[in-house]
């Protein structure tokens, strides 16, 4: 009976996802992003948007000279996030991250859609599900 | 652990598909309200939900306070060593993507429009990412927003609540037996103008004035502005059987009607977070998916 039960919920949860990640992904990615192209960046996280319909992370990457270009990056929806344990100030508080996007397909400068953080101990935010790639080695900046 | 890892595994199987999908064919799926599988999965945590006690006010009326509905979440989760992924990563088993479909729950009806306006609803669909105000943020309105998430009732009053993706919104439907607003310059608006009454043990929600710049769902289903709503909600049990009627005569060859069963939660209604409409300027096509409403 038990597990009967888990078996209907492993299946409601599944036809649930099916159609409940549509509903906040409500664009394509490819509507805006490059996923046929993806771009490596190093850098610290200075700012979190934890707004619909997706939550915006802000990269400062600074490049050979010293500038430091402010990377624009979209991801998942909030509530994406409900119960999980990864926060903002998970996201805020982190060191320098190796991290993985989709570049944007209208040619703005330093905007994408993030696939992945790598912090130097190892720990990892994956937040692009099975689109994410392991990160190549890092350069010290984008292109 | 067998459903996290089912969940899981399927999640990230999902998302791939939901976020790379193509451009959806025209009527692919019709959508209203948060995902009808969501009831499913509510109803599965609570099995007895409808053979509970009907409970009553002190004015003899069923008692509908409660969440009715709310986002599951936990999408995102912990894959140890202080590490979070969404779905499985790369770890998703190729057996899932090759194997069956999951069991969906039985496709809603979809509202038949005039003849002459199907090219109308094409257009909508073919640009719905220029066009769908609900995809910027604003206010999907009534009947789009869905069944209520959560309701207060007191005898004169009944207020709905949504934790909606493009805000929190909330409809105030006086129950004292009052008729509709007659001020004829009245502006229209997303939620409308409802008011309620019970039949029996019903209650019935009666809405006019919506406007017509919203839709009564996904995929370019719009409608005019002489859009009538009646929604009508019985508790039985822990369970309220909510329907939906969109009547539109001037565009709709015949009234729509939605049925969903929702279970008391024992979660709070969450509020969501703000909305921004950061896509704005940076789309180079039209492809989008099915949106749940």
């Amino acid at each position: 009976m038990r597990t009967n039960l888990k078996k209907c919920l492993a299946v409601a949860a599944v036809a649930a996802l099916a159609s409940a990640l549509p509903m906040v992904a409500h664009h394509a990615v490819s509507a805006e992003f490059d996923a046929g192209k993806v771009i490596t960046l190093k850098g610290t996280v200075s700012r979190v948007d934890w707004v619909n319909p997706h939550i915006f992370i802000y990269l400062d990457v600074k490049d050979d000279s010293g500038k430091v270009t402010t990377w624009r990056l979209q991801s998942v929806p909030p509530m994406f996030f409900k119960g999980s344990g990864l926060t903002k100030d998970k996201l805020l508080d982190g060191p320098e991250a190796t991290v993985t996007a989709y570049p944007a397909k209208d040619g703005t400068e330093a905007f994408g859609f993030l696939l992945k953080l790598a912090y130097p101990d190892g720990h990892f935010y994956n937040l692009g599900g099975g689109n994410a790639p392991a990160a190549p080695p890092a350069p010290s900046s984008a292109k | 652990m067998e459903f996290r890892l089912t969940l899981h595994a399927v999640g990230a199987v999902s998302l791939g598909l939901a976020l790379m999908a193509p451009l959806n064919a025209f009527g692919q799926e019709l959508n209203y309200g948060p995902p009808a599988s969501s009831y499913v999965t509510e109803a599965l945590k609570y099995p007895d939900a409808a053979t509970k006690p009907t409970p009553h006010m002190a004015d003899g009326h069923p008692d509908l306070n409660g969440v009715w509905h709310h986002f599951f979440g936990e999408l995102v989760h912990p894959v140890g060593a202080g590490s979070f992924a969404l779905g499985f990563g790369g770890a998703a088993p190729a057996a899932k993507a090759g194997g069956p479909p999951p069991p969906r729950p039985r496709p809603d009806p979809v509202p038949e429009y005039k003849p002459e306006y199907v090219a109308k609803v094409k257009f909508f669909n073919d640009n719905q990412v220029k066009e769908d105000h609900a995809l910027h943020c604003m206010n999907p309105g009534v009947p789009r927003i869905g069944p209520p998430q959560q309701i207060i009732q007191t005898a004169n009053q009944a207020v709905f609540l949504y934790a909606d993706s493009t805000g929190n919104q909330w409809r105030v439907i006086p129950l004292d037996g009052r008729g509709h607003g007659t001020d004829p310059e009245a502006e229209a608006t997303d939620n409308g103008d409802s008011v309620g009454h019970w039949d029996g043990d019903t209650l019935v929600v009666d809405v006019t004035r919506l406007n017509r710049d919203n839709w009564l769902s996904d995929n370019g289903l719009f409608h005019s502005k002489n859009l009538h709503v009646v929604e009508r909600l019985r508790r039985v049990g822990d369970t309220i059987r909510y329907e939906m009627t969109a009547d539109d005569p001037q565009v709709l060859a015949k009234p729509w009607t939605i049925s969903r069963v929702l279970t008391l939660q024992r979660d709070t209604l969450e509020a969501a977070a703000a909305c921004v409409d950061n896509d704005q300027g940076h789309y180079v096509n039209q492809e989008h998916h099915d949106n749940a409403r």
